[in-house]
């Protein structure tokens, strides 16, 4: 995960166009394009890949020359960022506000305590206390210039990345072309119009770890799904069984939380905190989307 | 208004039209009851959604249609409302 | 857990909405309700209208020809209501069967009005020529979710014609259950028409009375003279048969609907419908030919119909979606307390020729029996029974529809279709007699006509 695999772009034609395969952000991607212009789907799908490597390398935390990386080594010392950058911190800041807290981007130094390995390495009430104090968005001073981190805190675009990756793939194409087409980043994915007239996407979404389950398979005229969860992910101790969703403000996983949830929404990103969101009610998960009137699926 | 019934040649239709009745209630109460197997998964959808698996899928063409075989024949309705509306009747 | 009793949830929803569109630089798009992505319908919900327009011409050989052109606007509001509004004008001309029988002489009908006469050659079935009136209806429907599971829609109805008006409401409740997969509906409809022909309504089996005036100027010519004391007299007489101006009809119709999805290529559907009409329900320009026993009309007689109907019907259809095409079959049983029962088979196959287009041959089936009055004259020889009339439709018969359609998607996402059918109506004997003269003429004059249509949706 931490090395990059090789950059390239495989074209494979399907039945009605073609379908561009590259690898990023540790997920098999691919851009389906209903168009048998072969040229035109090798541009499109470079110019999609290309977006998709451009974030990664400038928001993933591996990455030793990201601005992930740049944020997270500041000691403490203000440091410039680009409207892109403040535009995603204004994004998580919404985000941080609407949970009120639980969703925070500076949570990632739990990692440090919680290894989610199927174990029943559950760590000491006092380790996650310690934790806790690095964390805390609010914290986090920042505006449309600078950011101000306070030393050894951290910051991860993870929650938010690839589902913001899949939507600037989808900007840029559609700048490009108005060909129905599909960007599927690991299973975080968005369409721009129905494949044909009325004839929706067909999308299966894999649910890693639920070996035993069948892909399920969405039709997706336009609009935008993504996944959270994610069952390998998880430590089992005295039948009690913990998710790798935190609680940023316990630092404490969250309990009955469905092992996965599906969002539909308009855009990506929105259907990616959603659906992280609606997995920190835990029992209340499923309560939660369905009041606010969003189309999901859930996995117990 | 049997009373004024002055012709002969319909004894035989009682009988096929209790049997059309009949076969088409029971196979109505057997789809009711049996429904809770019968169905898709919301994500089974896309040929149901398509316009053209609509149950009226051209809505005007049904309208017009209606409109001409009411005033036409003898019969109205059974899809939708066979009720009045002109005088074409 | 503090989000969902700290913040009212609708908020989340509408603060990610602008955050998405800030940080993407796009317009805001509501993440709006459940099936928002997963049906074409819902999934175009900017509140925009849409039009669906269509003009039909309907052209009968020798006889009446129709004119109908129709707009329907429809627009889906923010709370999922859907609002459809439709303005149908149709204007219809020619000759309409008037129930009297073709003779082996020349016969002369009045015109309805009672001003003036009009003559049928010997062997033709006798039409009545006289036939235009304009029509304009208007509907508005109002459907929209009332609770989980329940949909209910209300309408209302509204047709004018010159001598014609008809007023309708309708209602109904419809009950998503199994997933969505099964709906329960219930309907009502109520309509409440006035006919004040011209002419007035004649008495039942009153004798077509002498037509008074020929014509207008003739009238005005002969102003004083002899003539006016005839057309006075004449008017007088005619005036004899007619019983009121105008006179009234109500119609309450109940369905039960029933549709099951069977699976994904498949759809099905039941009606039950009942409905009961009551009040003036006779044809006042519709007449029998009183002949004797060789079969010559001696008089002609206005129709007589029972004062009260009770249809009953019940409808199966089913959609299925193979590979490429859709096939669409519907059988109707309709019977009625006037002896009247029918059957009618309707299948269409859409056949996709691209992407873009298709074409769809449709073949309709339908046969009557005769109403229990219905004959196709009365005979001297016989009393006066207590309703009769010799309206061809509802007479025993059976009738066909051949029809093709031909439609495509425009390079701006808008509809265009052609459709053209023809349809042919066999009237039957069933059973009666022919004496004489009437032997040697048609009495069950087939009927052929053409259908053309013009869609366009945008």
């Amino acid at each position: 995960m931490k090395k990059n695999p090789i950059r390239q772009l495989e074209i494979t034609a399907t039945d009605d166009g073609y379908c561009l395969r590259f690898y990023a952000m540790a997920s098999p991607c691919e851009v389906l394009v209903a168009s048998k212009d072969n040229q035109l789907a090798l541009t499109l799908g470079e110019l999609i890949a290309d977006e998709v490597w451009r974030i990664e390398d400038k928001y993933s935390r591996y990455q030793a020359t990201s601005v992930c990386t740049a944020i997270n080594n500041s000691g403490g010392q203000a440091l410039a960022i680009d409207q892109e950058t403040y535009l995603l911190l204004n994004f998580a800041d919404t985000c941080y506000q609407l949970s009120d807290g639980v969703f925070d981007i500076t949570s990632g130094v739990l990692r440090q305590v919680w290894q989610f390995d199927g174990s029943d390495n559950i760590p000491r009430g006092i380790d996650v206390q310690k934790s806790l104090e690095n964390i805390g968005w609010h914290k986090v001073v920042f505006d449309e210039h600078q950011i101000i981190m306070p030393n050894h805190m951290e910051i991860d675009f993870g929650g938010i990345g690839k589902e913001y990756a899949v939507d600037r793939a989808m900007i840029i194409a559609n700048e490009f072309t108005q060909l129905p087409l599909l960007v599927n980043l690991g299973g975080d994915l968005a369409a721009n119009k129905p494949r044909k007239n009325n004839v929706p996407w067909q999308v299966g979404i894999e649910h890693p770890g639920f070996i035993e389950r069948k892909p399920m398979v969405v039709s997706l005229l336009k609009g935008a799904l993504a996944t959270s969860g994610d069952a390998k992910r998880f430590l089992f101790k005295d039948n009690v069984r913990y998710s790798h969703i935190l609680n940023a403000k316990t630092g404490w996983p969250v309990v009955q939380a469905p092992r996965s949830i599906t969002v539909v929404a308009p855009q990506c990103i929105q259907a990616g905190i959603l659906a992280t969101l609606a997995l920190m009610q835990g029992p209340q998960a499923e309560g939660f989307l369905t009041e606010q009137e969003i189309k999901f699926w859930a996995i117990r | 208004m049997k009373t004024f019934q002055i012709k002969k040649n319909y004894f035989n239709a009682g009988l096929p039209s209790q049997i059309i009745k009949c076969s088409l209630l029971s196979a109505a109460i057997f789809l009711a009851s049996g429904c809770s197997s019968l169905g898709v998964q919301p994500w089974e959808r896309d040929l149901l959604a398509k316009e053209e698996m609509a149950l009226t899928s051209s809505p005007i063409d049904s309208a017009l249609d209606d409109h001409i075989y009411f005033s036409k024949e003898a019969s109205s309705g059974g899809k939708g409302f066979g009720g009045g509306g002109c005088g074409c009747n | 857990m503090q989000l969902t009793h700290k913040k009212a949830p609708i908020n989340i929803k509408a603060a990610l909405t602008i955050a998405t569109s800030a940080l993407l630089g796009t317009l805001p798009v509501i993440a709006n309700a459940a099936d928002d992505t997963m049906t074409p319908a819902k999934a175009q919900q900017e509140s925009s209208w849409d039009f669906e327009s269509a003009f039909l011409y309907y052209s009968e050989s020798d006889r009446v020809s129709a004119a109908e052109a129709v707009i329907s606007a429809q627009k889906t509001l923010e709370n999922e209501a859907v609002l459809n509004l439709k303005l149908t004008i149709d204007s219809l001309t020619g000759a309409s069967a008037t129930g009297a029988a073709a003779q082996p002489n020349v016969q002369t009908f009045t015109r309805p009005s009672g001003k003036g006469s009009y003559q049928t050659q010997a062997g033709k079935t006798p039409l009545d020529d006289t036939f235009k009136d304009t029509r304009v209806q208007l509907n508005a429907q109002w459907t929209q979710p009332l609770a989980e599971k329940y949909t209910g829609s209300a309408g209302v109805h509204i047709s004018k014609e010159y001598d014609y008006l008809s007023l309708g409401v309708n209602g109904n409740l419809a009950y998503d259950f199994n997933n969505k997969n099964s709906t329960f509906s219930v309907g009502l409809s109520y309509f409440q028409d006035t006919f004040e022909p011209e002419g007035g309504i004649p008495l039942a089996f009153a004798s077509m009375p002498l037509a008074y005036d020929n014509d207008d100027d003739e009238y005005s010519i002969d102003e004083g003279g002899e003539d006016e004391t005839v057309n006075s007299a004449g008017k007088t007489a005619f005036n004899a048969t007619r019983r009121t101006d105008s006179d009234n009809k109500t119609t309450a119709d109940i369905m039960f609907g029933f549709t099951q999805v069977i699976n994904r290529r498949m759809i099905t559907q039941f009606n039950y419908s009942y409905s009961k009409v009551d009040g003036y329900l006779n044809d006042p320009f519709k007449m029998l030919s009183l002949v004797n026993s060789e079969g010559i009309a001696q008089d002609y007689l206005y129709e007589n119909r029972p004062n009260s109907r009770v249809k009953q019907s019940v409808f199966a259809q089913t959609k299925y979606h193979f590979e490429q095409n859709v096939i669409d079959i519907s059988y109707r049983y309709m019977w009625d307390d006037w002896a009247i029962d029918s059957h009618t088979i309707d299948s269409r196959l859409r056949i996709p020729l691209s992407g873009q287009s298709y074409i769809e041959p449709h073949i309709r089936f339908y046969q009557q029996s005769a109403a229990d009055f219905y004959q196709p004259f009365l005979a001297q020889s016989n009393a006066i029974p207590g309703f009769a009339s010799a309206d061809y439709r509802i007479g025993e018969m059976s009738a066909y529809t051949l029809g093709v359609k031909y439609g495509m998607k425009l390079s701006d996402g808008n509809d265009l279709s052609f459709r053209l059918e023809y349809y042919r109506q066999d009237p039957k004997n069933s059973g009666y007699q022919a004496p004489g003269a009437l032997a040697e003429v048609e009495l069950y004059e087939s009927v052929e006509a053409i259908i053309a249509q013009v869609s366009y949706s945008f």
